[in-house]
Protein backbone atom coordinates (compact mmCIF):
# COMPACT_ATOMS: atom_id res chain seq x y z
CA UNK A 1 0.00 0.00 0.00
CA UNK A 2 1.75 3.29 -0.97
CA UNK A 3 3.04 4.95 2.40
CA UNK A 4 0.95 7.97 2.08
CA UNK A 5 -3.06 6.22 2.33
CA UNK A 6 -1.78 4.23 4.99
CA UNK A 7 -0.68 7.09 7.01
CA UNK A 8 -4.51 8.37 5.85
CA UNK A 9 -5.81 5.09 6.73
CA UNK A 10 -4.24 4.87 10.27
CA UNK A 11 -4.54 8.53 11.20
CA UNK A 12 -8.56 8.18 10.26
CA UNK A 13 -8.70 5.11 12.60
CA UNK A 14 -6.85 6.92 15.15
CA UNK A 15 -9.20 9.53 14.95
CA UNK A 16 -12.80 7.36 15.32
CA UNK A 17 -10.61 5.49 17.89
CA UNK A 18 -10.38 8.41 20.15
CA UNK A 19 -13.74 9.75 19.12
CA UNK A 20 -15.69 6.45 20.40
CA UNK A 21 -13.50 6.48 23.59
CA UNK A 22 -14.43 10.05 23.97
CA UNK A 23 -18.03 9.20 23.48
CA UNK A 24 -17.68 6.04 25.61
CA UNK A 25 -16.13 8.68 29.04
CA UNK A 26 -19.13 10.98 28.41
CA UNK A 27 -21.44 7.88 28.73
CA UNK A 28 -23.00 8.62 24.88
CA UNK A 29 -22.74 5.40 23.42
CA UNK A 30 -22.91 1.85 25.36
CA UNK A 31 -19.95 -0.60 25.33
CA UNK A 32 -21.89 -2.67 23.80
CA UNK A 33 -22.31 -0.67 20.81
CA UNK A 34 -19.19 1.01 20.67
CA UNK A 35 -16.89 -2.38 20.89
CA UNK A 36 -18.72 -3.07 17.22
CA UNK A 37 -17.11 0.45 16.26
CA UNK A 38 -14.11 0.03 18.13
CA UNK A 39 -12.93 -3.37 16.35
CA UNK A 40 -13.65 -2.37 13.20
CA UNK A 41 -11.43 0.60 13.60
CA UNK A 42 -8.77 -2.06 14.98
CA UNK A 43 -9.20 -4.35 12.16
CA UNK A 44 -9.01 -1.26 10.13
CA UNK A 45 -5.55 0.11 11.99
CA UNK A 46 -4.29 -3.80 11.17
CA UNK A 47 -4.57 -4.65 8.11
CA UNK A 48 -2.85 -1.63 6.42
CA UNK A 49 0.25 -1.73 9.09
CA UNK A 50 0.79 -5.35 7.32
CA UNK A 51 2.63 -4.67 4.55
CA UNK A 52 1.50 -6.08 0.94
CA UNK A 53 -1.13 -7.57 2.55
CA UNK A 54 -3.78 -5.22 0.82
CA UNK A 55 -2.50 -5.28 -2.42
CA UNK A 56 -2.64 -8.96 -2.55
CA UNK A 57 -6.00 -9.70 -1.11
CA UNK A 58 -7.41 -6.39 -3.93
CA UNK A 59 -6.11 -8.48 -6.60
CA UNK A 60 -6.77 -11.55 -5.31
CA UNK A 61 -10.33 -10.61 -5.20
CA UNK A 62 -9.77 -8.99 -8.56
CA UNK A 63 -10.29 -5.37 -7.67
CA UNK A 64 -8.24 -3.01 -10.29
CA UNK A 65 -7.47 -0.61 -7.94
CA UNK A 66 -6.67 -0.75 -4.01
CA UNK A 67 -8.42 2.31 -2.97
CA UNK A 68 -11.76 0.42 -4.89
CA UNK A 69 -11.62 -2.29 -2.45
CA UNK A 70 -11.12 -0.45 0.69
CA UNK A 71 -14.18 1.61 -0.42
CA UNK A 72 -16.14 -1.32 -1.40
CA UNK A 73 -14.91 -2.84 1.96
CA UNK A 74 -16.16 0.27 3.94
CA UNK A 75 -19.81 0.54 2.54
CA UNK A 76 -20.25 -3.03 3.53
CA UNK A 77 -19.20 -2.28 7.18
CA UNK A 78 -21.65 0.81 6.75
CA UNK A 79 -24.56 -1.24 4.94
CA UNK A 80 -24.26 -3.78 7.93
CA UNK A 81 -24.16 -1.34 10.67
CA UNK A 82 -27.22 0.48 9.44
CA UNK A 83 -29.26 -2.86 8.81
CA UNK A 84 -28.52 -3.54 12.55
CA UNK A 85 -29.46 -0.22 13.27
CA UNK A 86 -32.76 -0.41 11.31
CA UNK A 87 -33.47 -3.04 13.34
CA UNK A 88 -32.85 -1.15 16.12
CA UNK A 89 -34.91 1.36 15.67
CA UNK A 90 -37.77 -0.71 14.67
CA UNK A 91 -37.56 -2.49 18.05
CA UNK A 92 -37.89 0.54 20.02
CA UNK A 93 -40.50 2.36 17.97
CA UNK A 94 -42.83 -1.09 19.28
CA UNK A 95 -41.55 -0.48 22.68
CA UNK A 96 -42.58 2.96 22.62
CA UNK A 97 -46.01 2.40 20.81
CA UNK A 98 -46.20 -0.16 24.03
CA UNK A 99 -45.39 2.29 26.35
CA UNK A 100 -47.29 5.26 25.42
CA UNK A 101 -50.50 3.04 24.98
CA UNK A 102 -50.13 1.63 28.49
CA UNK A 103 -49.37 4.42 30.10
CA UNK A 104 -52.45 6.34 28.38
CA UNK A 105 -54.62 3.32 29.42
CA UNK A 106 -53.47 3.96 33.38
CA UNK A 107 -54.03 7.52 33.09
CA UNK A 108 -57.63 7.31 32.32
CA UNK A 109 -57.86 4.21 34.89
CA UNK A 110 -56.29 6.70 37.37
CA UNK A 111 -58.68 9.82 36.34
CA UNK A 112 -61.69 7.40 36.73
CA UNK A 113 -61.27 6.81 40.40
CA UNK A 114 -59.97 10.28 40.93
CA UNK B 1 -78.25 -16.59 25.69
CA UNK B 2 -75.93 -14.17 27.76
CA UNK B 3 -75.65 -11.14 26.34
CA UNK B 4 -72.76 -10.27 24.98
CA UNK B 5 -70.44 -7.16 25.93
CA UNK B 6 -70.32 -5.18 22.40
CA UNK B 7 -67.43 -2.31 22.64
CA UNK B 8 -67.23 0.31 20.01
CA UNK B 9 -63.67 1.27 19.60
CA UNK B 10 -63.27 5.07 17.53
CA UNK B 11 -60.17 6.32 16.92
CA UNK B 12 -59.96 10.14 16.45
CA UNK B 13 -57.33 12.37 14.98
CA UNK B 14 -58.78 16.06 15.32
CA UNK B 15 -62.10 15.42 14.49
CA UNK B 16 -63.63 17.80 16.34
CA UNK B 17 -65.91 19.02 14.40
CA UNK B 18 -67.46 15.35 14.54
CA UNK B 19 -66.60 13.94 17.28
CA UNK B 20 -69.67 14.81 19.36
CA UNK B 21 -72.17 14.18 16.25
CA UNK B 22 -70.33 10.65 16.00
CA UNK B 23 -71.04 9.96 20.12
CA UNK B 24 -74.62 11.12 20.44
CA UNK B 25 -75.77 9.11 17.63
CA UNK B 26 -74.82 6.04 19.25
CA UNK B 27 -75.92 7.25 22.42
CA UNK B 28 -79.23 7.80 20.56
CA UNK B 29 -79.15 4.58 18.72
CA UNK B 30 -78.73 2.83 22.28
CA UNK B 31 -81.78 4.41 23.92
CA UNK B 32 -84.03 4.10 20.81
CA UNK B 33 -83.09 0.00 20.13
CA UNK B 34 -82.58 -0.41 23.63
CA UNK B 35 -78.88 -2.32 22.61
CA UNK B 36 -76.20 -1.63 25.11
CA UNK B 37 -72.86 -0.69 22.72
CA UNK B 38 -70.56 0.70 24.68
CA UNK B 39 -67.92 2.86 23.28
CA UNK B 40 -64.27 4.08 24.00
CA UNK B 41 -63.04 7.04 21.60
CA UNK B 42 -59.34 7.09 21.38
CA UNK B 43 -57.94 10.02 21.52
CA UNK B 44 -54.81 9.75 18.49
CA UNK B 45 -52.72 12.94 20.58
CA UNK B 46 -55.36 15.51 18.66
CA UNK B 47 -54.00 18.91 18.67
CA UNK B 48 -57.38 20.46 18.08
CA UNK B 49 -60.38 20.44 20.79
CA UNK B 50 -61.15 16.91 20.66
CA UNK B 51 -59.80 16.23 23.65
CA UNK B 52 -61.79 18.47 25.64
CA UNK B 53 -64.90 17.92 24.08
CA UNK B 54 -64.41 14.32 24.76
CA UNK B 55 -63.59 15.28 28.69
CA UNK B 56 -66.64 18.22 28.58
CA UNK B 57 -69.14 15.66 27.85
CA UNK B 58 -67.69 12.60 29.54
CA UNK B 59 -68.03 10.00 26.96
CA UNK B 60 -65.92 7.19 27.73
CA UNK B 61 -62.44 7.76 26.12
CA UNK B 62 -58.57 7.30 26.72
CA UNK B 63 -56.43 9.59 25.52
CA UNK B 64 -53.36 8.85 23.82
CA UNK B 65 -50.38 11.39 25.38
CA UNK B 66 -48.35 11.27 21.74
CA UNK B 67 -49.63 10.44 18.58
CA UNK B 68 -49.28 6.71 17.55
CA UNK B 69 -51.29 6.78 13.81
CA UNK B 70 -54.40 4.41 13.24
CA UNK B 71 -52.43 1.17 13.83
CA UNK B 72 -51.20 1.88 17.46
CA UNK B 73 -54.66 3.97 18.22
CA UNK B 74 -56.92 1.10 17.78
CA UNK B 75 -54.51 -1.19 19.27
CA UNK B 76 -54.99 0.44 22.78
CA UNK B 77 -59.07 -0.04 22.07
CA UNK B 78 -58.47 -4.07 21.82
CA UNK B 79 -55.87 -3.79 24.81
CA UNK B 80 -58.66 -2.09 26.61
CA UNK B 81 -61.60 -4.49 25.44
CA UNK B 82 -59.57 -7.13 26.54
CA UNK B 83 -59.25 -5.90 29.79
CA UNK B 84 -62.49 -5.36 30.44
CA UNK B 85 -63.69 -8.76 29.09
CA UNK B 86 -65.29 -7.61 26.17
CA UNK B 87 -66.97 -10.29 23.92
CA UNK B 88 -67.14 -8.38 21.01
CA UNK B 89 -65.22 -5.29 19.62
CA UNK B 90 -65.89 -3.32 16.56
CA UNK B 91 -64.06 -0.95 14.81
CA UNK B 92 -65.86 2.47 14.04
CA UNK B 93 -64.89 5.54 12.37
CA UNK B 94 -64.44 8.77 14.44
CA UNK B 95 -65.24 11.09 11.44
CA UNK B 96 -69.19 9.54 10.42
CA UNK B 97 -68.06 7.22 7.84
CA UNK B 98 -69.75 4.07 9.08
CA UNK B 99 -73.51 4.45 9.89
CA UNK B 100 -74.65 3.10 13.25
CA UNK B 101 -77.01 0.94 12.27
CA UNK B 102 -75.47 -1.37 10.37
CA UNK B 103 -73.43 -2.67 14.12
CA UNK B 104 -76.00 -5.22 14.36
CA UNK B 105 -75.36 -6.56 11.21
CA UNK B 106 -71.44 -6.68 11.59
CA UNK B 107 -72.05 -8.43 14.75
CA UNK B 108 -74.92 -10.59 14.14
CA UNK B 109 -72.43 -13.37 12.45
CA UNK B 110 -70.45 -13.39 15.97
CA UNK B 111 -73.18 -13.51 18.08
CA UNK B 112 -74.56 -16.75 15.73
CA UNK B 113 -71.14 -18.10 15.95
CA UNK B 114 -70.89 -18.01 12.20
CA UNK B 115 -67.98 -15.99 11.60
CA UNK B 116 -65.03 -14.47 14.11
CA UNK B 117 -64.26 -11.74 11.90
CA UNK B 118 -66.89 -9.55 10.22
CA UNK B 119 -65.59 -6.83 7.83
CA UNK B 120 -68.33 -4.10 7.12
CA UNK B 121 -68.08 -4.15 2.68
CA UNK B 122 -69.51 -1.10 0.20
CA UNK B 123 -69.03 -3.68 -2.38
CA UNK B 124 -71.34 -6.34 -1.38
CA UNK B 125 -75.17 -6.70 -1.26
CA UNK B 126 -75.17 -3.45 -2.59
CA UNK B 127 -76.48 -1.40 0.15
CA UNK B 128 -74.08 1.33 0.00
CA UNK B 129 -74.76 4.08 -2.37
CA UNK B 130 -71.27 5.81 -1.53
CA UNK B 131 -68.57 3.73 -3.37
CA UNK B 132 -65.64 6.65 -3.03
CA UNK B 133 -64.02 7.27 -6.03
CA UNK B 134 -62.91 5.07 -9.11
CA UNK B 135 -59.01 5.72 -8.38
CA UNK B 136 -59.74 4.45 -4.98
CA UNK B 137 -61.73 1.50 -6.19
CA UNK B 138 -58.91 0.24 -8.69
CA UNK B 139 -56.85 0.65 -5.50
CA UNK B 140 -58.70 -1.31 -3.06
CA UNK B 141 -59.57 -4.18 -6.18
CA UNK B 142 -55.68 -4.60 -6.65
CA UNK B 143 -55.26 -5.23 -2.68
CA UNK B 144 -57.94 -7.67 -2.65
CA UNK B 145 -55.76 -9.36 -5.45
CA UNK B 146 -52.87 -9.36 -3.32
CA UNK B 147 -54.38 -10.26 -0.31
CA UNK B 148 -56.19 -13.33 -2.36
CA UNK B 149 -52.45 -14.62 -3.34
CA UNK B 150 -51.52 -14.00 0.52
CA UNK B 151 -53.50 -15.71 2.34
CA UNK B 152 -56.35 -17.17 0.60
CA UNK B 153 -59.46 -15.43 1.47
CA UNK B 154 -61.17 -13.57 -1.51
CA UNK B 155 -62.40 -9.89 0.13
CA UNK B 156 -63.98 -6.99 -2.05
CA UNK B 157 -63.73 -4.17 0.51
CA UNK B 158 -60.64 -5.29 1.62
CA UNK B 159 -59.40 -1.58 3.21
CA UNK B 160 -62.80 -0.87 4.97
CA UNK B 161 -62.31 0.17 8.71
CA UNK B 162 -65.80 -0.70 9.71
CA UNK B 163 -64.79 -4.52 11.12
CA UNK B 164 -66.17 -6.37 14.07
CA UNK B 165 -64.50 -9.42 15.88
CA UNK B 166 -64.90 -11.83 18.95
CA UNK B 167 -62.73 -12.57 21.89
CA UNK B 168 -59.89 -14.41 20.54
CA UNK B 169 -59.17 -11.95 17.83
CA UNK B 170 -59.17 -9.14 20.36
CA UNK B 171 -56.74 -11.11 22.51
CA UNK B 172 -54.55 -11.65 19.31
CA UNK B 173 -54.87 -7.92 18.31
CA UNK B 174 -54.12 -6.58 21.54
CA UNK B 175 -50.71 -8.62 21.93
CA UNK B 176 -49.63 -7.77 18.21
CA UNK B 177 -51.69 -5.33 15.89
CA UNK B 178 -49.67 -4.12 12.76
CA UNK B 179 -48.72 -0.59 12.88
CA UNK B 180 -48.54 -0.14 9.03
CA UNK B 181 -51.78 -0.55 6.86
CA UNK B 182 -53.55 -2.50 9.50
CA UNK B 183 -56.71 -2.93 7.90
CA UNK B 184 -55.18 -5.38 4.89
CA UNK B 185 -52.71 -6.90 6.97
CA UNK B 186 -54.84 -7.33 9.33
CA UNK B 187 -57.18 -9.09 6.92
CA UNK B 188 -54.29 -12.00 5.84
CA UNK B 189 -53.45 -11.97 9.95
CA UNK B 190 -56.70 -13.55 10.78
CA UNK B 191 -57.25 -15.96 7.74
CA UNK B 192 -53.80 -17.07 8.14
CA UNK B 193 -54.16 -18.06 12.02
CA UNK B 194 -57.52 -20.17 10.37
CA UNK B 195 -60.08 -17.68 11.71
CA UNK B 196 -63.37 -17.41 9.57
CA UNK B 197 -63.71 -14.35 7.86
CA UNK B 198 -67.08 -12.75 6.50
CA UNK B 199 -67.72 -10.05 4.70
CA UNK B 200 -71.46 -8.70 5.06
CA UNK B 201 -72.80 -5.74 3.25
CA UNK B 202 -73.31 -1.82 4.70
CA UNK B 203 -74.12 1.65 4.21
CA UNK B 204 -71.09 3.78 4.47
CA UNK B 205 -71.48 8.00 3.94
CA UNK B 206 -68.96 10.21 2.42
CA UNK B 207 -66.61 11.70 4.52
CA UNK B 208 -67.83 15.07 5.26
CA UNK B 209 -64.86 17.44 4.65
CA UNK B 210 -62.55 14.74 3.49
CA UNK B 211 -59.85 16.20 1.03
CA UNK B 212 -57.49 13.88 -0.56
CA UNK B 213 -54.57 16.00 -1.83
CA UNK B 214 -52.18 12.94 -2.95
CA UNK B 215 -50.18 12.93 -5.68
CA UNK B 216 -50.33 10.18 -7.97
CA UNK B 217 -46.69 9.38 -7.07
CA UNK B 218 -47.65 8.98 -3.56
CA UNK B 219 -50.54 6.62 -4.54
CA UNK B 220 -48.50 4.43 -6.34
CA UNK B 221 -45.55 4.49 -3.68
CA UNK B 222 -48.42 3.95 -1.22
CA UNK B 223 -49.92 0.90 -3.27
CA UNK B 224 -46.52 -0.65 -3.85
CA UNK B 225 -45.78 -0.42 0.10
CA UNK B 226 -49.14 -1.86 0.39
CA UNK B 227 -48.81 -4.62 -1.72
CA UNK B 228 -45.41 -5.78 -0.04
CA UNK B 229 -46.59 -5.38 3.07
CA UNK B 230 -49.34 -7.72 2.45
CA UNK B 231 -47.08 -10.72 1.03
CA UNK B 232 -44.59 -10.15 3.55
CA UNK B 233 -47.46 -10.87 5.87
CA UNK B 234 -48.21 -13.93 3.85
CA UNK B 235 -44.79 -15.37 4.60
CA UNK B 236 -44.59 -14.39 7.86
CA UNK B 237 -45.15 -16.89 10.99
CA UNK B 238 -48.01 -16.91 13.08
CA UNK B 239 -48.46 -18.37 16.55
Amino acid sequence: MPKNLTLIVILFSLFLFILVLYLLRKGRIPVKYALIWLFFVVVIALVSIIPNLMENLANFLGFELLSNMILTLFIAILLLLTLIQTVMIAGQKKKTILLIQELSLLKKEMEEKK
Amino acid sequence: MKKKKVLLMLAAYNEEENIERVCEEIITYNQKNNTSYDFLVINDGSTDKTGQILDEKGYNHVDLIHNLGIGGAIQTGYKYAKEKNYDIAVQYDGDGQHDIHYVQKIIDPIIHNDADFVIGSRFVENISKFKTSRKRRIGIKIISIFIKMACGFKGYDTTSGFRACNKEIIKDFARDYPIEYPEPITIVEVAKRKYRIKEVGVNMRERIGGKSSIHSWKEAYYMLNVCLSILIAGIRRYK
